[in-house]
């Protein structure tokens, strides 16, 4: 039987009411491409920070911006739209556990849509100039219909290891809808170039107007910036068996 | 005093748990080093990876800001160097040092290099000494 996970606190300071809600989460993984477009799209929606999630297993240290005093996972919100951004990888050994806590929050919300956001290794990554992007969902039918209304190729075969993988897995557990929208990215350098083709569809789902020229005109900054959390992320990505997402399930016919 | 004992998949998480802390101090330990020789040399490390396949070693460097005619790449049987500007509208002009230790010697004539969207990729042919043998 799982244990309820205490080492989870979800803290809304200004509670988060309301119906409808469609909540984005981009922890760092695959070349942080969640990360990356997570954040331009709640930074160029202007969103506003509305509460944290505290992790008793995280390490004991605070991020500072500016001054600020930040939490290290942070949720923003602006009308009905949800985004959680995180400054830190979730430690590979309470993944799960994690996964089912932030979970219980999110239905708590009776989201309309849950949408996660990564990278999908793709060992020739230099080599492509456009990532292709794809769609997983935790069902069928919604998955056909992003298919038909975004132009997005579905996800077919694979694994997806990490937070990503058991958010959707949840999704489909407790019947919320959730997608992850992915983009071929390098797998531990940052790929900002990948995050904007994931922030394009995230924008066509939607139907809000995000630009990513800005996104693609600080890449390389963006990129020297993330190195210290990318070398941590690859760190928790190997806790994970990230590397499972360069293989295909076995086939026995 | 009533006593209970852990279940087993208890003792085992934990035992996962004090693994995942102990490879976190290592990891830990390494960035520093990394982050204290940055800062001491004012130079930044790239994040880089090197693979083997066949009869090559394919090695990477994410190296944004920099441009090719700049890169000075230097190759050795058993090693590669690479220092290289680095220059950040923000953070203004640093420096790219690596230089990293061959797990196998290469023929440093074969060597191909290449820059692209902020990767330096390096492709050197191994040097295999031996004879072929016939298989029956």
């Amino acid at each position: 039987m799982k244990e309820s996970y205490e080492g989870v606190e979800i803290v809304e300071v200004e509670p988060v009411e309301g119906e409808g809600f469609i909540i984005i989460e981009g922890f760092p993984d695959v070349g942080l491409v969640g990360s990356i477009a997570a954040s331009f799209i709640a930074d160029r929606l202007g969103m506003k920070e509305v509460g944290y999630v505290d992790v008793e297993a995280l390490p004991p240290i605070i991020s500072v911006r500016d001054g600020k005093i930040l939490e290290l996972i942070r949720i923003y919100r602006k009308d009905n739209l949800l985004a959680i951004l995180s400054d830190v990888p979730v430690p590979a050994t309470i993944v799960k556990p994690f996964s089912r806590e932030l979970m219980n929050w999110i239905e708590s919300k009776k989201p309309k849509l849950l949408i996660s956001l990564t990278g999908i290794p793709e060992p020739n990554r230099l080599n492509i100039d456009k990532p292709k992007v794809y769609i997983l969902a935790s069902n069928v039918e919604l998955a056909q219909k992003l298919y038909e209304t975004a132009g997005i190729d579905k996800f077919k075969d694979g694994f997806i290891a990490g937070i990503k993988g058991m958010l959707l897995k949840e999704g489909v557990k407790r019947g919320i809808d959730t997608i992850l929208i992915s983009a071929q990215s390098h797998f531990n350098y940052p790929d900002p170039g990948s995050a904007a083709e994931v922030v394009k569809y995230v924008s066509k789902i939607l139907q809000i107007e995000l630009d990513v020229k800005p996104l693609l005109e600080s890449a390389e900054e963006l990129k020297l910036r993330l190195r210290d959390l990318m070398r941590r992320t690859s760190q928790m990505m190997q806790g994970v068996q990230k590397s499972r997402e360069l293989e295909r399930p076995p086939v026995y016919l | 005093m009533s006593y209970r004992r852990k279940p087993l998949w208890r003792i085992l998480l934990d035992e996962f748990r004090r693994i995942e802390e102990e490879m976190s101090r290592i990891e830990d330990e390494f960035i520093r080093r990394i982050k204290e020789a940055e800062g001491m040399r004012g130079c930044i490390t790239p994040l880089h990876n090197l693979y083997e396949s066949g009869d090559e070693i394919i090695f990477t460097a994410d190296m944004p800001g920099s441009n090719k005619e700049e890169i000075d790449l230097r190759v050795g049987e058993n090693y590669i160097r690479i220092e290289a500007p680095c220059k950040s509208p923000i953070r203004g002009e640093r420096k790219y040092l690596l230089h990293v230790e061959l797990p196998v010697e290469i023929d440093p004539t074969s060597v191909r290099a290449r820059y692209k969207d902020g990767v330096l990729e390096v492709v050197a042919r191994k040097r295999l000494r031996g004879f072929r043998i016939r298989v029956e």
